[in-house]
């Protein structure tokens, strides 16, 4: 940990959006004067520490029980992380939910900037725009997967595939959610839907803080639009990128809500995520100290992609 | 420094590219109404689904309703108590996004500038709560409030939203606060200002994009959350409008017309929040820098 | 259970409280709190607090209203969800040790909110002293009692049939098939006139196990009523038993195309659909959701129930019934002998029937004003002619082999298996220990 923070340092970490001129080492000898008291952070790590990692503490336990969730239990030392080992199920839905999350976070954000980028000038409709792409963001996800159903209807003239066959592209028709090979991508393509908008958001108010006289000059200078994208806005984009990054990478990992309402793992076990797979485990098989012990993988498991990401995507901000 | 002088007096509107629209623009324009259109294909579906009765909903779910039934807001807003609701989930919702404002933007104004050492590694420490599985802490944190006497209460719910959405918050604000220029702090510190009254008058301010940002993506979340409510407010006067909904769904007898126009107007009042935050954003940019 | 050794996570004595005082601020909270909750109501003296799955919420509320006439001072708070929500919740609340005084039970065992579960953890209340527990038909006691006590009251019982559109039976010019063959017989007819048969929609995980269960009756139990017993003790594995047989028909009528395409990918509110508009002829179903298709189709009176024949003998015919969703009191109640009341009087034969009627179920004790839904006048003779069995999940030892039976029936439907290995997956999850 320390060498990690070590490294981060030195040149003020993320602090690319200064501007892209030099002379930023200087600052860290006015350090002392620029850190705010400790205080400030106080408030919030009270609060975080009751809600989410005292009672998060207090639940690893679990995981070195053989507790059902309810009645009593016994302490098993770490026979539920070797049973871990030798479970098909939950070692299978590694491989889905890495799957789910690539594809969630490169098409959710690639589509999201997009937007941000097109919303961002002055076409006329740019506020309906935004608010067009950002509303599927503000139903409720199990809800979302339960509308998905009617639009992933797989008869011929219904949702989505009657309107693919309105528009002569009936040879696309899919079972959508039958298909076994295909069911995880419908979920993704579903969950893309809902949260590009969202990613669109971070963007935009990342976007908003590149100066307008940056392009200006630029284009003075005669830089064509990809050059200004280029060189201009994407390196200020850095702390918005890195945000949407993170979360869509998190969010896609932890994903439960659609995925469960959506398919519920099926069909058969085709769309199985360690997210649907330790749910089950506690709430629908009553294994509440496996399960736990599966939440605690995931966790680390998410932790490690979520450090090593920030590290590079830090380092990035620096250089960008 | 030069990007703080560049900054100060952005009044053109952002990416502006010039005084008269190009064909360009219109094409941009077709373009991305375009995609909108393919984004509102399941919200046309939402919409025709909630003006519909079962048989129409059963006989063409997606075909335009003929005629449309408005029974259905009525029905929902009535059955699903969605008066008091609203009320429940506007007074959690917002004392919850206060606090996370407020909160949030104070302990990531240490940890963006305090990058090393105890502070990366409180950073660390908040991005975990991102990481974490809610399953892990969701035994003893019910347990907790239970013990507090705080179920079935608003303080309960603001309680929990405060402390299980400020690592997002942390880290949004964060993200943003090291990327703004320091010089303007640091002047203010140079004049006599103390951190208090630099992060409120100087760097709160600033903060705006990314404030609207934290509201929006954070009651979006509060809003729509139905799990917790249940847990912790079900069967009391403060339920929320998720947990009205979410009762008309049953395994084998449910009405989705109803369901689908209770979520209609159950997203209304977030939608409105993001346009006039959109505005109150941009607006905040322009004229946010005056010094 | 031999619980002296072990924990038992009371919420008294974990010393969850002196963990809390750890954190300052929790301390300060804890503090705080009688200030605060003076004004707020958490939901403890006096209210009965109910907690039920989406499906119990009109007899429910139907019944508490009723109870409050003659109990004016019986005050309820009542919470209704999705099944899966309610689970997860209840569940939680359980294991915090803070359950509502009356809740959502599922007869019997193999799931995770079972009677059988929670009452071996001493979750439930014992209601064998409630006058209406001595009316439980003996057939019925594995999903009321454990143990000899009964913890369940549930209204009665839910059949597995057809639920077929009259007028699409008619413009095929069929019957109600009686026997298996003469089910092939109609099919095809019906295949032969451009309508779906069968509608299915399997991507819904509870609609797989439908036709297994129509099934299994007549391959499993008229032959041999002890398979519950042989399976427990080992004897008997899904495999090599009747199951085969009944899995080996599921599979035939996909094979003929007697189901709509893609039934994996279809949901039951599609396959609710397709019959109700008469484009598919019928839907194995339990008789539970009659009021959802009833309200679908255009006219009521065209959907009718019969018995789905699995077997080839028309006067030996064997058919699902299974105890519905019930309620339960908890074992800390608060509030029990407000809950016992209310519990006695949901008892009494009126409101048997009222709760029945409204969920489409066939009271468990019956007197002559007893009026069932007239769709589930075929399966009465059967009833009482003891040719009934309960829905197999009900005697299954753990929550998993359910699941695993809908993987399995999903799996063989998208023909990633055949009827040996979706009968393996679910032996391998019968021999899990609960």
């Amino acid at each position: 940990m320390t060498s990690t923070s070590e490294k981060t340092v030195p040149g003020p970490a993320g602090r690319a959006a200064d501007g892209p001129d030099t002379g930023r080492g200087r600052r860290v000898r006015h350090r002392d004067h620029t850190i705010p008291p400790w205080l400030f952070v106080v408030p919030a790590l009270v609060v975080y520490g009751i809600v989410v990692l005292y009672p998060s503490l207090a639940g690893v336990m679990y995981a070195f029980t053989d507790w059902s969730g309810i009645g009593g239990f016994s302490f098993t030392g770490t026979d539920n992380f070797r049973a871990l080992l030798d479970d098909g199920r939950a070692l299978e839905s590694v491989s889905n939910t890495l799957l789910l999350t690539l594809a969630v976070v490169v098409v959710q954000n690639g589509i999201g900037l997009l937007l941000a980028l097109g919303v961002h000038t002055s076409i006329k409709s740019r506020a309906v725009l935004r608010l067009v792409f950002f509303a599927p963001a503000v139903v409720s996800p199990v809800m979302v997967a339960i509308l998905w159903k009617y639009v992933y209807n797989p008869e011929n003239g219904a949702g989505l595939n009657g309107l693919l066959g309105a528009v002569g592209l009936g040879g696309l028709r899919q079972d959508w959610l039958g298909n076994p090979s295909l069911a995880l991508w419908s979920v993704a393509a579903m969950v893309v839907w809902q949260y590009a908008g969202y990613s669109m958001v971070v963007f935009l108010a990342g976007l908003q803080g590149v100066p307008a006289e940056l392009h200006e000059a630029a284009r003075i200078d005669g830089a064509g639009s990809w050059q200004r994208f280029r060189y201009v806005t994407w390196p200020l984009l850095a702390p918005a990128l890195t945000i949407n990054l993170m979360l869509s990478t998190i969010g896609g990992l932890k994903l439960f809500d659609q995925v469960y309402a959506a398919t519920n793992g099926g069909p058969g076990t085709s769309s199985e995520t360690l997210s649907t797979v330790l749910y089950k485990e506690a709430f629908v098989y009553g294994k509440f100290g496996y399960s736990t012990a599966v939440a605690l993988v995931l966790a680390l498991f998410v932790a490690a992609v979520s450090l090593v990401q920030l590290r590079y995507l830090r380092a990035r901000e620096v250089t960008a | 420094m030069s990007t703080a002088t560049a900054r100060g007096p952005a009044k053109a509107k952002p990416g502006r590219t010039g005084r008269r629209p190009k064909y360009g623009q219109y094409a941009l324009e077709l373009l991305m109404i375009a995609v909108a259109v393919v984004f509102l294909f399941p919200v046309y579906a939402l919409v025709t689904l909630a003006m519909k009765d079962p048989r129409q909903i059963s006989e063409s779910p997606l075909s335009l309703p003929s005629p449309p039934t408005f029974g259905n807001f009525g029905d929902a807003w009535s059955s699903a108590s969605l008066g008091p609701a609203l009320l429940n989930s506007t007074v959690i919702t917002a004392v919850s996004l206060l606090l996370l404002i407020v909160l949030g933007s104070t302990g990531a104004y240490y940890l963006a500038r305090c990058a090393r050492g105890l502070g990366y590694g409180l950073y660390i420490l908040f991005l975990l709560g991102i990481v974490l599985p809610f399953q892990l802490g969701m035994i003893p944190l019910y347990r907790l409030v239970d013990d507090l006497g705080w179920l079935g209460t608003y303080q309960g719910m603001v309680l929990f939203y405060t402390g299980i959405q400020l690592p997002f918050t942390v880290f949004l604000y964060t993200g943003f606060i090291r990327a703004l220029p320091q010089d303007y702090a640091q002047a203010a510190l140079i004049d006599g200002c103390d951190h208090r009254q630099a992060f409120t008058r100087i760097v709160f301010p600033l903060l705006r994009p990314i404030t609207g940002t934290v509201i929006i993506l954070n009651a979006v979340f509060i809003w729509n959350d139905f799990f917790t409510p249940l847990l912790y407010l079900g069967g009391s006067d403060k339920e929320t409008v998720p947990v009205g909904i979410f009762a008309f769904v049953g395994q084998y007898v449910s009405d989705y017309g109803l369901v689908f126009a209770g979520l209609v107007l159950a997203a209304l009042p977030i939608l409105i929040v993001f346009v006039v935050l959109q505005r109150y954003v941009i607006k905040g940019f322009a004229g946010g820098l005056k010094g | 259970m031999t619980t002296g050794s072990r924990f038992r996570p009371d919420r008294r004595t974990l010393g969850r409280r002196g963990l809390l005082r750890i954190g300052g601020g929790a301390a300060a909270l804890a503090a705080l709190s009688p200030v605060l909750t003076a004004c707020s109501d958490s939901g403890g003296s006096g209210k009965l607090r109910l907690v039920g799955v989406a499906d119990q919420q009109k007899p429910v509320e139907e019944l508490v209203a009723r109870y409050r006439t003659s109990h004016p001072d019986a005050e309820f708070a009542t919470s209704f969800a999705p099944t899966d929500q309610v689970q997860t919740v209840l569940r939680t609340q359980l294991a915090g040790g803070n359950a509502p005084d009356v809740h959502v039970l599922y007869p019997g065992s193999g799931s995770a909110m079972s009677m059988v579960e929670l009452a071996k953890a001493g979750l439930l209340a014992d209601l064998s002293e409630q006058s209406w527990t001595k009316e439980v038909p003996s057939n019925f006691h594995p999903a009321y009692r454990h143990e000899g006590k009964t913890y369940l009251y549930s209204a009665g019982s839910s059949v597995i049939g057809a639920i077929h559109n009259k007028k699409a039976f008619a413009r095929a010019g069929v019957e109600p098939p009686r026997t298996w063959k003469e089910l092939l017989d109609v099919c095809a007819e019906l295949k032969a006139k451009g309508i779906i048969p069968i509608a299915l929609g399997t991507q819904t995980p509870w609609v797989t196990q439908l036709i297994s269960y129509a099934l299994v009756p007549n391959a499993v139990y008229a032959r041999n009523p002890a398979f519950d017993a042989e399976m427990a003790s080992g004897k008997a594995h899904f495999r090599d038993s009747g199951w085969a047989d009944a899995m080996g028909k599921y599979q035939e009528l996909q094979r003929r195309g007697f189901f709509n395409e893609n039934p994996n990918g279809t949901t039951y509110e599609q396959q609710t659909s397709m019959v109700a508009s008469g484009r598919a002829a019928m839907a194995v179903q339990v008789s539970a959701v009659l009021a959802n298709f009833r309200q679908a189709a255009r006219n009521p009176d065209d959907l009718g129930m019969f018995p789905f024949p699995g077997g080839d003998d028309a006067a030996k015919l064997w058919i699902p019934a299974g105890i519905v969703v019930g309620l339960g009191i908890s074992a800390r109640s608060r509030n029990s002998a407000e809950a016992k009341a209310f519990v006695e009087f949901l008892g009494r034969q009126q409101n048997v029937d009222r709760w029945a009627r409204s969920v489409a179920a066939i009271p468990f004790k019956r007197d002559a004003a007893t009026r069932t839904d007239p769709a589930l006048d075929g399966f009465l003779p059967l009833i009482d002619d003891n040719r009934a069995v309960p829905f197999m999940d009900q005697s299954w030892p753990n929550a998993e082999v359910q699941p695993a039976h809908f993987a399995a029936v999903q799996d063989l439907l998208a023909g990633k298996t055949d009827v040996d290995g979706a009968l393996g997956q679910m032996d391998e999850a019968y021999g899990k220990k609960s």
